[in-house]
């Protein structure tokens, strides 16, 4: 799930770069960067994170 | 009922004030038409004009000068041929020596306030140092301030190594301090039919490809202090757990490597800062001092590695649930706090990189800014933990006020002090409800709240820029090659909102990335985490070999 969940994060940095070459208006790059923001927030907080509480040091 | 309509009603006018200043006046009132401006008048000057000029006489200056007026003249000016006894037919005082002497002050202003700004920041290794022992327990003291001492060194070298040519080797000659330029080497791709510069590649041990210069070793020194306050965000976020071996290794490659990667794609020709020239994108990514470039990667890069080295024992109960682990001395966090802000004044106003020329008397409001913004969440801060817990948490209310100072460091160069204040206040709630998150939702082990304070604020005040900059700054024109001044969303332009966002994305998105997998590394070579023997006693013995407070014996509450 680490990998995962890196992978995911770093997913969403790719569709804010890909924004650059897949819109040309301001508000659809604005779109596609909001989301590719989301994207990396869910990778870190969604998966990532749950995975390193699964086997958290209080939980033991 | 009451307050909080008091306290959106503040927030609305604070807002309206800011506002109103946006749209540059078409007229002046009264609808006059305006006056024209006066027209510059070249006066010429002649070696004529310099032959009058004199130096005190030797015998006045023997009589002493106690009111200044005989110090300072044209004796002190460099001539290149001077008449003496044995040279009666040289030129003397010239022109171009006038001239010369006039640049060198320029830039001889411009090394001073830098270099005097790098030491403020330097200094502020002592602010955050006791920030963090004062917030950890007695028994780790000599361990966590020995983590921030270290990664001064380690840093500095990792630093001059390799990370100052990554970061600045390509495009990092600044013409307030003469221009370096040596330092124009970038590697770049190509990408969506864009040149976008990833490294840069001279100025390795500061000797490389000429960089033994003067103006280069003016940059080094204050983009290094910089890096160190990165370095030392994570310090904190790991407290009390962190193995001081993979401590070492860690901070290397933050500081030969992660860091310098994004300061280059910021501040170094890279491709965030051509996202301007190259896609139409306001004036690219911009970042006055830092928030993003050095607080947001050390935020970032201590919530990786926190969460990766998991909390400290006792921290959460076996339901998950938080116990707060109170540190040992908040007499000398508040100070540290204190010297942090101090501090920031060489953070802000520095990064203008000089104090004569370029609309560099911008210093001024740049302070103005830091200091409002501070404040700004110093209170927002306090009031918001006097509201919900019914006391003004001390501890939390410097995490305010550096919350505060964080989410200026971006904007402080761009935005008038009304929006300062609306920046500070926010970063002074945003931190609070950031801390208890972390802590209560994520179930991350923060024991100085660096992840909210730098992390969450960075990013916070590199968005604050693309909402806030008035574009009444000017800083020789242009910024990052695009002309004109920085102008946000508020005032006119959303694509530098977009700029900014994806500035954003780079550090939530690739640098969190990088920093997670190197201390994966990390971990699986030297192991992140201390024993569990080890962390109960505390670090200080197993890991330093000496306590910090050998006097005083640590007892138990009964």
């Amino acid at each position: 799930m680490i990998f995962i969940g890196l992978i995911i994060t770093l997913l969403g940095f790719a569709l804010s770069v890909a924004s650059l070459g897949m819109a040309s208006s301001v508000n659809a790059r604005l779109v596609m960067v909001v989301a590719g923001i989301a994207v990396s927030l869910f990778g870190i907080m969604g998966i990532l994170n749950p995975a390193y509480l699964k086997n958290a040091i209080w939980r033991k | 009922m009451k307050k909080p309509i008091t306290l959106a009603f503040l927030a609305m006018a604070l807002v309206a004030a800011g506002l109103a200043q946006a749209p540059p006046a078409a007229a002046p009132p009264g609808g006059a038409p305006p006056a024209a401006a006066a027209a510059p008048v070249a006066v010429p000057i002649t070696d004529a004009d310099l032959k009058g000029i004199e130096a005190p006489k030797p015998e006045l200056r023997l009589k002493g000068d106690p009111d200044g007026a005989l110090t300072g003249t044209v004796a002190d000016v460099a001539v290149a041929d001077p008449i003496t006894d044995k040279t009666p037919k040289a030129k003397g005082l010239t022109i171009a020596d006038v001239v010369n002497q006039i640049g060198q002050n320029k830039i001889g202003i411009n090394f001073t306030w830098t270099l005097m700004c790098g030491f403020l920041v330097m200094f502020m290794q002592a602010g955050f140092a006791i920030v963090e022992t004062g917030l950890c327990r007695a028994k780790n003291a000599n361990h966590t301030m020995m983590m921030n001492f270290a990664v001064y060194s380690v840093g500095l070298l990792a630093y001059w190594l390799i990370g100052f040519s990554i970061q600045m080797g390509g495009v990092g000659g600044v013409a307030n301090l003469g221009g370096a330029p040596t330092l124009n080497s970038e590697y770049a791709i190509t990408l969506f039919g864009k040149s976008m510069g990833l490294f840069g590649q001279n100025g390795f041990f500061l000797t490389h490809s000429g960089t033994y210069d003067v103006g280069v070793m003016v940059v080094f020194l204050f983009q290094m202090v910089f890096m160190d306050t990165a370095l030392t965000i994570v310090t904190g976020s790991c407290a009390e757990r962190w193995k001081l071996v993979a401590f070492v290794v860690s901070s290397f490659m933050l500081g030969a490597f992660i860091y310098p990667l994004f300061g280059n794609w910021a501040w170094g020709g890279g491709w965030l800062a051509t996202l301007g020239t190259n896609f139409g994108l306001g004036k690219g990514y911009c970042d006055f001092a830092g928030s993003g470039v050095v607080h947001s990667v050390g935020g970032l890069s201590a919530l990786a590695i926190a969460m990766m080295i998991g909390p400290r024992l006792g921290k959460y109960t076996r339901q998950g649930k938080s116990n707060p682990i109170v540190g040992h001395d908040i007499v000398i966090v508040l100070l540290g706090c204190l010297i942090l802000a101090f501090g920031w004044f060489g953070f802000n106003p520095g990064s203008t990189l000089g104090a004569s020329g370029n609309g560099n008397l911008r210093i001024s409001s740049v302070a103005v800014n830091t200091m409002l913004a501070g404040m700004a969440g110093f209170f927002s801060s306090m009031l918001y933990m006097w509201m919900r817990y019914g006391k003004p948490d001390a501890s939390m209310s410097g995490n305010g006020l550096l919350a505060g100072l964080v989410a200026i460091t971006a904007p402080s160069g761009f935005v008038n002090p009304v929006a300062s204040v609306i920046i500070g206040l926010i970063g002074g709630l945003l931190v609070c409800l950031s801390v208890e998150f972390v802590d209560r939702v994520l179930k991350v082990d923060d024991p100085v709240g660096a992840i909210s304070v730098h992390g969450a604020n960075g990013l916070w005040g590199v968005i604050a820029v693309g909402l806030f900059a008035d574009g009444k700054s000017n800083y020789g024109g242009s910024w990052n090659g695009v002309s004109g001044s920085v102008t946000g969303l508020f005032y006119g332009d959303a694509s530098q909102l977009v700029a900014q966002l994806i500035g954003v994305s780079t550090l939530i998105g690739f640098v969190f990335v990088l920093v997670f997998v190197v201390n994966l590394g990390i971990d699986a070579l030297v192991g992140q985490r201390s024993s569990a023997k080890s962390e109960l006693e505390g670090l200080d013995l197993p890991e330093i070999g000496q306590l910090g407070y050998p006097e005083f014996e640590l007892k138990a509450k009964a």
